[in-house]
């Protein structure tokens, strides 16, 4: 599949301080996570692919067009910032309609685009309000609806969710999925992991300016060998699991969570493991009420990575 | 090849009128909805208030010359030296500082517009708003100053004359601002020492030092010039006028190379807001 993003050798610095250091990637169709704690780079690295900021090495091509200087590219891209900031005097249609207006479209039109994004992410209902009384949460929509109102094939989300409560992030998620499926390219970074995991499992982990790993959550789980797997099962039998399966040679460590009727096994071979526990299930009156693996999420393979 | 090179530059050059219409009008629509717009209607307004103590004062007998001398010295010290200073320094340096400071330069910088076109376009809208403001009171200070005179044919031609030197004094030091305000982090202090230091102290020079300053070039074309005329006299005295037609091309010059490098600094330079 050609790649929509392609990043080669990027390097940016501040002076003394380096923003992101020879990254090379490239980004498919579907929503892509760039991942990693505040300073690690994912601002400058998104700066750089929507032309704002020029890469002092390297370069960056979307759809095979350079992005620095190249203004046309931005019909086909849009770009949500991070930080709150507004035209505080306009409402939300002068606010999108205005900004589509810099595309080019008839007014009629960019009132129609405006309407449709502000109904996409439900603030048709406030849209002639002045956008300084705002919640946190609209505003937050009102920059993902600017950045989606000219319907680009490309989706720049810096920190969509944050600052967002609960409803308003659920919200949003769902809307990011509903993007995908209409084959658009979203690259949206967050700094927490359960956030990310709600969108996507194919993920990017930056971290002081490098790539750390790339690629689906579950694989990259996977190439991490030298870190034990964690499978927690619910069981009214988890003390006779344990004895079942304590003999096993893959068997690194066993804990208990009495108040839960819960064991965690720690393991290098999750899928000999897994073997077993079906014989198990299927050989006895073993009753397993939940498995879930603690550590197959962002914050345990962050964490990993990073050799906190 | 030669058409298809002019071509192409005729090309280029609609596209870019057109893209700098499109951010006119965001930016004029933008700037009518500002609460800057609004304060710096109240400061213009403040020459109305002036004018009508003026009148009162020379309806009471205290001030002997006419209203036409009265309102050149008053164009002159208010709306000459000081209020399209001012408005050319808030609006030119807030052109791009305004988007830097209030964090809003991702949202006009991911657009498909060149740069060019974005410094362009908002420099004219901003212009366009403050000529209206500017012309708005400079008529009625005129009229309040004059009323109760025979108006004349000539009188219309003085004015429009009076509007063309605040309109090319404004797009001057706006432009001037604009490169400013496109080349440094803080250009308000700096336009400060420029607009009502420099620029004041400057005109007392004798020579050729009087003609770094864009007063000297508006103050040349001020119809019925005399050095020393009216109570306010001493203020131009040291003048030395260049020609009328120079001073107007050199006006002109100034604006459009002003623009030019703003428009250079903006499409090359990053604005590192956040880190």
């Amino acid at each position: 599949m050609t790649a929509v993003i392609e990043a080669t050798s990027l390097s940016r610095w501040y002076g003394n301080v380096l923003g992101i250091s020879d990254i090379s990637l490239e980004i498919q169709p579907g929503i892509t996570a760039l991942l990693g704690p505040n300073g690690a780079g994912k601002s400058t690295f998104m700066k750089i692919i929507t032309g704002q900021l020029k890469a002092n090495l390297g370069q960056v091509r979307i759809y095979g067009q350079k992005v620095w200087n190249n203004n046309q590219i931005f019909h086909r891209l849009g770009f949500c910032p991070e930080v709150d900031a507004f035209y505080e005097e306009l409402n939300g249609l002068e606010f999108l309609s205005g900004l589509l207006s810099l595309y080019g479209f008839r007014k009629a039109e960019c009132l129609k685009l405006a309407e449709q994004a502000l109904k996409i992410v439900e603030l048709q209902d406030v849209k002639l309000r002045p956008i300084r009384s705002y919640s946190r949460g609209m505003r937050q929509r009102l920059k993902v609806a600017q950045a989606l109102a000219h319907d680009p094939e490309i989706l720049i989300l810096d920190e969509p969710l944050s600052g967002l409560d609960p409803l308003s992030k659920r919200r949003l998620i769902k809307l990011i999925k509903e993007l995908r499926t209409k084959g658009k390219t979203i690259v949206v970074s967050s700094h927490i992991l359960p956030e990310v995991e709600a969108m996507t499992s194919e993920i990017i982990l930056i971290h002081h300016g490098k790539i750390l790993a790339k690629g689906d959550i579950y694989f990259i789980r996977e190439l991490l060998d030298t870190h034990p797997h964690m499978i927690k099962i619910k069981s009214p039998q988890f003390r006779e699991l344990a004895s079942w399966l304590a003999p096993e040679d893959y068997i690194l460590n066993i804990t208990f969570e009495s108040e839960s009727q819960a064991v965690i096994f720690e393991t290098h071979h999750r899928d000999r493991f897994f073997d077993r526990l079906n014989e198990l299930v299927l050989n006895s009156d073993l009753n397993l009420e939940e498995i879930t693996s603690p550590d197959d999420n962002l914050q345990a393979v962050f964490d990993y990575l990073v050799e906190k | 090849m030669i058409i298809s090179r002019r071509f192409s530059i005729i090309w280029w050059k609609s596209k870019m009128r057109e893209e700098i219409l499109r951010v006119f009008s965001f930016y004029f629509f933008l700037g009518k909805k500002s609460a800057r717009t609004r304060t710096f209607f109240l400061v213009s307004s403040v020459s109305i208030l002036m004018a009508l103590i003026i009148r009162a004062y020379q309806l009471a007998g205290y001030w002997t010359e006419n209203g036409q001398v009265i309102f050149q010295n008053f164009l002159m010290v208010f709306f000459l030296q000081f209020l399209i200073v001012l408005l050319g320094l808030f609006y030119g340096t807030s052109i791009l500082a305004e988007e830097v400071e209030g964090r809003t330069m991702s949202y006009i910088t991911t657009r498909p517009v060149r740069r060019a076109a974005l410094i362009t376009g908002k420099y004219l809208a901003y212009l366009s708003l403050v000529s209206i403001m500017l012309i708005s009171t400079v008529l009625i200070s005129y009229l309040i100053l004059n009323l109760g005179r025979d108006f004349r044919l000539d009188d219309i031609g003085t004015v429009f004359r009076y509007f063309i030197i605040l309109w090319l004094g404004l797009a001057a030091y706006m432009s001037f601002f604009n490169f400013l305000g496109a080349w440094l982090k803080k250009p308000i202090l700096v336009g400060l020492a420029f607009g009502f230091g420099w620029e004041s102290i400057i005109q007392y020079f004798p020579g050729t030092t009087q003609k770094l300053s864009v007063a000297h070039y508006l103050k040349s074309l001020l119809p019925q010039y005399t050095s020393s005329s009216g109570k306010l006299g001493f203020l131009f005295i040291r003048l030395e006028p260049t020609k009328p037609g120079l001073a107007v091309l050199i006006l002109i010059a100034i604006i459009l190379v002003f623009l030019i490098l703003a428009s250079l600094i903006f499409s090359y330079k990053e604005y590192l807001f956040e880190e």
